[in-house]
């Protein structure tokens, strides 16, 4: 051993410091890390397989056709025409982001470019805790208070409908889009600004031509996501759509009861018996489905890394450069439509069952391939008044079919005149009337959200407070008494999940950013992790009974409960994990290194400390998730009515949103006792996610990097 | 033109006198690479290296960005592991034992030659905490070791006297010339024989990197340092030996003032002079 003095004092320090067991630790914990992100990924791909492999003998029962393209659905008569579900599902979707929108782009420019500060930080705590209100929050206010309002404005026989359930998907998407806008809009970098306004442009022109443009994909991001949001919803479509399986006639009627796709499965799974075809044919829709959020899903990811590209200023990497040499890519880019199009036609002919509508859909498919020909052909100015005549046409026809031709086309001409004068006006008044616009429509917004909190705090509130509601028994269905077992249950879920989704979460989301390679097999499974975190819930629910219940055998149960809400919040657990200790500058790992610690003394010394924040606001906001949902749990693991709480994990238990399920739908005169758990539900969630804000902005003060 | 060349030299040459009057220079190599070839992906980074470093003696290695002198100064404590795709060829000796060889301890090895980042990299912690990180991981566990350690690494690197009566604030809170400084005791809280250098002063003021280059002359007195450096002043100043790297290849390694007087390739001379760069 060589000896060195420095500085003649004494050395502490010896050559050979490190046992065996610590030199070949760090492979050791890769390992074990490695494990733990299998088990995780193995979880999400089963969801997958054993939604396919269950549903997939439906297909080879009913032919394609008639699930695809029939418009009766009366599984028990053996019609399984899934079409006007999927319709109806869209039509329901579409109203709620034609609300949501518009609506939540104002209200996000109003946040970010015209509130004063204190404003700003107000509205942003509140949308953010807002995202966090349970679905069957919204459902409860939708059954009880909208549909009565439209009953009585529209003169219906019920006020269940197409309009209701779009209004309810817009006020719940409306906090998910403002945000996301708001991020978007917020990370237009400020010199953007400044050079606009340095040439004299006004604020609404700056706004207009260059902070919109710039922050457009993270916009356009936003509208996916709540589209998303909106056709996953599961518990209060089932409350405000009426169920009924039927098109609208006329199509745009927006009152008539419709039934979506997740309203379908969480009404008429229970009744159905195992393995019969109505199962299956749920199981088709919830394919159907899956597919359907999958592609917005990857939609908005596309979108979301070229957000980023833009901003960094990192070039995608060109791929498949050599195959885009060959000549056959070359014919296959000049000739790009046509062989689209008689692509297609092929599609349409093999899937069509008669000569007739073959002939009919090729023909059809030709026309719109027209269309778009002469559209590539239109230059580049006069686009945007080519789509805003078809924009205009379109809300024209809708219009007609509500109060007839003629007021419809009075109704666009005076549009049409209002956007020519709007163009002639000076810029100064321009922005005041824009601006005007933004002041009213978050002004809306905000008066819309307020609403839903101040009714079911003021119809919630006398329940909430009467002695031995929060800590007495439910009676007589649940209408009497309190709801102490369900609070119980929910919490022993919440806690349950979190337990059993926070280790495995964790190290595999250090696994996936610390250790894993860069390869396809990584993108492979965070792609799939991805599509999860946007999964619908009824899904999660549907996996639960097929695996853990009919698969493995296991009873329903809290247990079951606890995986199945715990699998649906691990996602999210990996992805926040995974993005809190990518946070953390490589510069610090490098220094750790440096020193001659090993890697794993590097995570656990200084890079974990310092992601712990931003680990347990992920953590948190999956109980508030779990807490909230009752999709996942209602075939699973509740039972409808308790007298005494349960600590075994394999008996059933009561849960909050289940209990206000039942008290706002199948339960009559239940409603005060439905407030109030609503308003119990509300509190419970909002706390859990006022706690997340309370730590980011303690970690935000105390973050020094 | 050629009065600004002039010029040039003039500064360098009041540096080099001094250095020719005080220094005298010993033989004893502590590092030496052979053959080091490096690869990132497909790009050569390193091309065919072959240097020996002098012990007790401070060298710079001076050349344009991209030119491969911080990848060449990470082979030394193999930090180039961290980074994926990167492939490495030839032998980096210390001591005589290769670094890369299959039983080489990486990690007793990267304790023995320490490593300063061009951004300070002090970890979010407690000043003490930061300077005891390197014992604590390497075993040391007393507190009263583990504080005089503290005390004479932190004198050492002159910081001793700004930070005695806060050691238990963030070092976060110190400014950024304070931080560099921190985390060169840090490096020499773990006893390492060479001290690499990746650009320290790059993001100091002036004031805050002449403090550095101060300690850098006095920690040759007991330690090896080498010193990547994009200030050519910096480089004639403080080092003994001066090598410049052009496209990952090794151009010219000589003594400083050879380097800056009297250089044998055009290459370098172009470079000293500010032709390109």
């Amino acid at each position: 051993m060589e000896t060195k003095t420095i500085f003649d004092e004494e050395i502490y320090f010896q050559d050979d410091d490190l046992s065996y067991l610590e030199k070949n630790r760090d492979p050791l914990i890769k390992w074990v890390l490695f494990a733990f992100a299998s088990v995780a990924t193995i979880f999400v791909f089963l969801i997958i397989i054993f939604l396919f492999v269950n549903g997939a003998p439906f297909f080879a029962a009913v032919p394609l056709d008639e699930f695809f393209f029939g418009t009766n659905w009366y599984p028990s008569k053996g019609d399984f025409g899934a079409l006007l579900i999927i319709v109806d599902t869209l039509l329901v979707t579409l109203g709620a982001i034609v609300i949501a929108l518009p609506l939540g782009i104002l209200t996000a420019i109003f946040i970010a470019e015209l509130a004063p500060p204190l404003l700003r930080k107000i509205l942003k705590f509140t949308i953010e805790i807002l995202v966090g209100i349970p679905s069957i929050v919204y459902g409860f206010f939708g059954v009880v208070i909208l549909s009565t309002w439209l009953k009585d404005i529209f003169n219906m026989h019920d006020g269940r409908s197409w309009l209701a359930g779009s209004i309810i998907l817009a006020l719940m998407a409306l906090p998910t889009i403002v945000s996301v806008c708001e991020d978007a809009i917020r990370s237009v970098p400020n010199y953007y600004r400044e050079a606009s306004y340095a040439m004299g442009a006004t604020r609404w022109q700056t706004i207009r031509k260059v902070v919109i443009p710039a922050g457009m994909s993270g916009i356009t991001a936003a509208m996916i996501l709540g589209i998303g949001r909106a056709i996953g919803e599961t518990m209060a479509m089932t409350l405000v759509l009426g169920g009924v399986f039927r098109l609208p006639s006329p199509l745009t009627n927006m009152l008539s009861p419709v039934s979506t796709i997740t309203s379908t499965i969480a009404l008429t799974w229970g009744p159905t018996a195992q393995g019969s075809i109505e199962q299956r044919a749920l199981l088709a829709l919830a394919i159907v489905l899956f597919l359907m959020t999958l592609i917005v899903n990857t939609i908005s990811n596309i979108i979301m890394t070229r957000v980023k590209q833009k901003f960094t200023g990192e070039k995608p990497k060109e791929k498949y450069s050599s195959l885009k040499e060959t000549k056959v890519y070359q014919y296959y880019k000049r000739y790009k439509q046509l062989i689209i199009t008689g692509f297609v036609i092929f599609l349409v002919i093999l899937i069509l069952p008669d000569a007739n509508s073959q002939l009919f859909g090729s023909v059809f498919i030709i026309g719109l391939s027209f269309v778009y020909y002469i559209y590539k052909k239109v230059p580049k100015q006069r686009k945007r008044l080519v789509i805003y005549s078809v924009l205009l046409s379109f809300i024209g026809w809708v219009l007609s079919t509500w109060i007839g031709m003629f007021l419809a086309v009075l109704i666009c001409c005076i549009i049409f005149s209002a956007i020519v004068f709007l163009k002639r006006l000076s810029s100064v008044l321009q922005q005041q009337i824009w601006f005007g616009f933004i002041y009213m429509s978050s002004a809306f917004a905000v008066f819309a959200v307020g609403i839903l909190v101040f009714y079911i705090v003021a119809r919630g509130a006398p329940t909430f407070f009467e002695p031995g509601f929060l800590i007495g028994t439910p009676s007589n269905s649940g209408r009497e008494g309190g709801i102490f077992p369900a609070i119980i249950g929910t919490l022993q879920l919440t806690l349950g999940s979190i337990v059993f989704a926070l280790p495995l979460g964790m190290f595999a989301g250090i696994y996936l950013s610390e250790y894993a390679k860069d390869n396809k097999i990584t993108k492979f499974i965070r792609a799939g992790i991805d599509n999860l975190n946007g999964t619908p819930s009824i899904i999660f629910g549907l996996f639960g009974v097929v695996f853990f219940l009919l698969f493995i055998g296991l009873p329903r149960s809290l247990l079951v409960g606890i995986l199945t809400l715990g699998l649906m919040i691990l996602p999210t657990i990996i992805r926040t994990t995974e993005e809190a200790v990518k946070a953390i500058p490589q510069s610090f790992r490098e220094g750790s290194l440096a020193l001659g610690s090993s890697k794993f003394q590097g995570i656990v010394k200084i890079v974990l400390p310092a992601a712990i924040p931003g680990i347990v606001t992920g953590a948190i906001l999956g109980m508030g998730r779990s807490a909230g949902e009752t999709a996942p749990i209602m075939f699973t693991a509740v039972r409808s009515h308790s007298r005494f709480i349960t600590f075994s994990l394999l008996n059933p238990v009561m849960a909050l949103t289940y209990h206000l399920f039942r008290l706002s739908g199948e339960v009559t005169g239940g409603l005060e006792r439905a407030a109030g758990t609503a308003l119990t539900l509300l509190v419970l969630v909002l706390l859990l996610y006022g706690l997340t804000f309370i730590i980011r902005i303690r970690y935000e003060k105390t973050k020094q990097w | 033109m050629k009065i600004l060349l002039i010029k040039k030299k003039n500064i360098y040459q009041e540096e080099i006198e001094n250095k020719k009057k005080s220094e005298h220079y010993n033989d004893e190599f502590v590092i030496e690479c052979r053959d080091l070839n490096l690869w990132y992906d497909d790009f050569q980074a390193l091309k065919n290296i072959n240097m020996k470093y002098r012990k007790n003696k401070v060298t710079a290695i001076i050349g344009p960005s991209g030119c491969g002198k911080s990848t060449l100064l990470r082979c030394f404590n193999r930090m180039n592991d961290v980074i994926e795709d990167c492939k490495i060829e030839g032998e980096v000796l210390f001591n005589g034992k290769n670094l890369y060889n299959n039983d080489a301890d990486v990690r007793l090895n990267r304790k023995k030659i320490g490593m300063i980042f061009q951004k300070p990299n002090p970890f979010p912690m407690s000043i003490y905490d930061n300077i005891t990180y390197g014992p604590k991981i390497h075993k040391i566990l007393d507190d009263e070791k583990l504080e005089k350690i503290s005390i004479r690494c932190l004198k050492r690197a002159v910081l001793w006297d700004e930070v005695k009566d806060r050691m238990d604030d963030s070092a976060m809170g110190l400014s950024g010339g304070q931080q560099q400084r921190l985390c060169i005791a840090r490096a020499l809280a773990v006893e390492p024989e060479v001290l690499l250098m990746d650009e320290p002063t790059a993001s100091l003021d002036p004031i805050a990197t002449q403090k550095i280059e101060e300690l850098i002359t006095q920690l040759k007195k007991e330690w090896t340092v080498i010193i990547v450096t994009h200030n050519m002043q910096q480089a004639a100043r403080i080092s003994d030996y001066t090598a410049f790297m052009y496209l990952g290849e090794m151009i010219e390694y000589d003594k400083t003032e050879k380097i800056f007087e009297n250089p044998e390739k055009k290459l370098t001379e172009n470079y000293i002079t500010g032709r390109f760069g």
